[in-house]
């Protein structure tokens, strides 16, 4: 592998009220995610997996669990003297300001994308969990000499996505020809998966031109309006990919990976995911516990009954409590003889001896963090 | 200048483990699912406060060196101090291997000088415990000793396999019996030593001049500075410790960690055990599988039976494998129908469909004939080979074959 010479550019916060549930403490970027890592550590793996060394996240809100999270990037090998991993909350600079879309985020670091020295830049979310090549992304956008590639899949648009997503018309030579909003047609379109490659002085100077003219989204007021003048190409993701846009897409992108096909498609052997390392000890499963089809990470303690679940780090299930179908964050805790069927709690949630907790496969039910039922 | 720090001897080859230490030194043998032997002193130091750590090593230093890299895991990666890996090296007046583990010392004085250090802790990397070294040199300065020793009480009839200190109602250590046949005391040497640095140095280099010597803590410089009445304290410790430099002992040891009422506690998050981590997913247990008393972690997945096992990252045991009383190291494969009792299974071995390695004690008529197997890293158990009870292999097993 060589490296690339592409600066990547992370929006942690986008999405965000899509699952107000999820990030009441925290950001998109810091939701937890299949047992042991949070949303961002798929971006920033694959980023750096392909050789990109100088990754940038503009954070708007709520960043305190990222900033934890995250560090100064060593578990991700971003502690670099040139470049690495940066940063940048709001009132970063005394004229930068609470943003609106992506333009004015961009606008708001101008000064800093100005003396960076990589010819491209990659522009991303974090409400989608891929292992997109991102080498072979900035590699056929060169190829292309495009301006712009936008990263998109074939699916239907989920329901709660439909007053925000982007579609694209893509003509056989590949050139978007049509940036649709909000689309709400029925059936498989070409959805943006939100990823932007494009030169970065080229981006510069389009973000100049577009805060004077009062825009805000790079796709829908930049891209769309100049899509005759501009060489707009499509790049289509065919990898799996956890898509989260609600509390019920939440639940069950965490079982989809109790499939072990889907498991190794997500975490290719040859691509690790990196995340912040807790140093837990290994799991335990006591004497006379009985476990089936889930996914536990370290730090458990497994005394009692769990099928079809996946927990986070340090859960522990109690001597003669039942689990099933439950997603179980970091630090929770199910005492003796409690119960639960498909429930989703965060954080450091304590059930108490006895209690029964019940939703169902088409409405699992949230439990907040810290709460002690 | 540092008050105190830690030299942790790590170039034994364990030749006592075998097929387990052909390819790497002893320090470096996985432990515990996710650790080495080498994290239980380096995780004790930094807990204890002790960020400068020279680890010697000498035998197979490749992988001990990559693990150990520049520390970060263990948080010993430090502008002053730190961890740092010492080879023998060579001199003007030309270069020798480490004669034994007083000369491995003895030719680090320059490192050790260089921190200034008014006490040194030596450290074997052959034990699993948890320690507080801190309250071991605050109890070696109240005494005002010149060497304190951790000792633990053992039972008596083991005492005659460890180095044996009887000591006064003080602490006073007044003799120093190694292996004795007929033991007076029952308090043996844990192989952690904590000197006053000008002694020790005092020592080292008599010691050194002294051309019959075996340059050996036990052997030569204990002895020495008791026989001088040097202050000797003994330090008691109480709480689990194992030499795992057998392979009975590995197993035990690990099977400890299984056993709910040990005193072996890894999951204290106020005295964690830190390791060079895998960054694989959490492990996966099937529909089909029983998982019943075990320890497992990243990157795992069980589709078969395992019981009172301890399974590595990485480890796959497939449909209808069954794996009893028995510890996979990291990334091992136990294919279908393949069954694995009471072995130490080292890394990257596959055993192959309905293979069998190991018996159960009860399934092994002549006593003396039933102990742990042992495969080696890399090897491959053919298709329904069997390999017996007390096996130590380091080569690839043909499908069929019978080793019983």
């Amino acid at each position: 592998m060589v490296n690339i010479n592409a600066l990547g550019i992370i929006f942690p916060n986008t999405y965000d009220e899509l699952v107000p549930q999820l990030v009441k403490h925290r950001t998109m970027a810091s939701v937890p995610f299949g047992g042991r890592y949070r949303m961002i550590d798929f971006t920033l793996s694959g980023m750096v997996n392909a050789g990109i060394q100088s990754v940038t996240v503009i954070a708007k809100k709520n960043y305190r669990s990222l900033m934890d999270h995250l560090g100064a990037g060593r578990e991700w090998d971003l502690v670099r003297k040139r470049g690495g991993l940066n940063i940048i909350p709001p009132y970063a600079q005394s004229s930068v300001k609470v943003y609106h879309g992506r333009v004015e985020a961009l606008a708001s670091v101008l000064g800093y994308l100005e003396t960076q020295k990589e010819k491209y830049v990659v522009i991303t979310d974090c409400n989608t969990a891929s292992t997109l090549d991102y080498a072979d992304l900035v590699d056929t956008h060169v190829k292309s000499g495009a301006n712009v590639t936008l990263v998109y899949e074939r699916a239907e648009i989920p329901k709660p996505l439909q007053t925000e997503n982007y579609t694209f018309e893509i003509n056989p030579e590949g050139r978007v020809t049509e940036i649709r909003c909000n689309d709400y047609r029925r059936g498989v379109q070409n959805l943006s998966m939100g990823v932007i490659v494009m030169d970065r002085e080229e981006l510069i100077a389009m973000i100049k031109d577009a805060s004077v003219q009062n825009k805000v989204l790079l796709e829908r007021d930049i891209f769309g309006p100049s899509l005759k003048i501009l060489d707009v190409r499509g790049y289509e993701y065919r990898g799996y990919r956890a898509h989260i846009y609600d509390v019920k897409s939440y639940f069950d992108e965490n079982m989809r990976l109790l499939d072990p096909e889907n498991l190794a498609q997500l975490f290719p052997a040859e691509r690790p995911v990196y995340t912040k390392v807790r140093d837990e000890a290994p799991v335990r499963y006591a004497m006379d516990c009985k476990v089936r089809n889930s996914s536990v990470a370290d730090g458990c303690i497994i005394e009692g009954e769990v099928e079809n679940c996946v927990l986070f780090r340090g859960v522990k299930i109690c001597k003669g409590a039942k689990v099933k179908n439950c997603v179980l964050m970091q630090g929770t805790v199910v005492e003796s003889d409690a119960s639960m069927e498909y429930i989703v709690t965060d954080k450091n949630v304590t059930i108490t001896l006895g209690k029964h907790l019940r939703g169902n496969d088409a409405f699992p039910v949230f439990v907040e963090k810290d709460t002690i039922v | 200048m540092k008050e105190c720090i830690a030299m942790l001897l790590a170039g034994g080859q364990g030749s006592r483990l075998y097929a387990l230490t052909k390819k790497l030194a002893k320090p470096a043998v996985p432990f515990g699912g996710k650790y080495r032997i080498i994290d239980f002193p380096l995780s004790n130091c930094v807990n204890s406060g002790i960020d400068t750590v020279g680890i010697l090593t000498q035998y197979q230093p490749l992988l001990l060196n990559e693990y150990i890299g520049n520390g970060q895991p263990w948080d010993l990666d430090r502008l002053y101090g730190g961890v740092h890996v010492l080879p023998p090296y060579q001199k003007a007046t030309g270069s020798d291997w480490y004669k034994g583990t007083a000369n491995a010392i003895y030719q680090n004085i320059n490192f050790i000088e260089r921190y200034d250090p008014e006490y040194v802790l030596i450290l074997s990397g052959d034990h699993i415990y948890k320690m507080d070294y801190a309250k071991m040199l605050d109890f070696h300065k109240e005494k005002g000793a010149d060497c304190t020793i951790a000792v633990l009480e053992v039972p008596w009839e083991e005492a005659s396999r460890f180095g044996i200190m009887t000591a006064d109602e003080n602490n006073v250590i007044t003799k120093f019996e190694e292996k004795p046949k007929e033991p007076k005391s029952n308090l043996a040497s844990m192989g952690i030593y904590i000197f006053t640095w000008d002694k020790l140095r005092k020592y080292l280099t008599e010691d050194e001049a002294d051309k019959t010597s075996s340059n050996d803590f036990g052997k030569n410089i204990i002895p020495n500075m008791l026989k001088d009445q040097q202050r000797m304290v003994a330090y008691p410790f109480e709480g689990y410790w194992k030499d795992v430099g057998t392979i009975d002992s590995l197993w035990d040891a690990n099977m400890d960690l299984l056993n709910p009422n040990s005193s072996l506690d890894i999951w204290d998050p106020e005295w964690k055990i830190y390791s060079r981590t895998s960054g694989r997913p959490g492990h996966y247990i099937s529909n089909n599988a029983h998982v019943d008393n075990a320890m497992m972690t990243e990157g795992c997945l069980v589709d078969g039976n395992v019981a009172n096992s301890v399974l590595f990252t990485g480890v796959t045991v497939k449909r209808d494998a069954v794996v009893e009383s028995s510890i996979l190291m990291p990334g091992a494969v136990v294919e279908e129908g393949a069954e694995v009792y009471y072995s130490i299974i080292a890394e990257n071995v596959v055993v192959k469909k309905g293979a069998v390695v190991g018996a159960r004690p009860e399934s092994v008529e002549e006593k003396s004939k039933w102990g742990i197997a042992v495969v080696g890293e890399g090897v491959t158990i053919g298709e329904n080979a069997k390999v017996g009870p007390k096996a130590m292999l380091e080569k690839d097993v043909q499908d069929g074959e019978i080793l019983w």
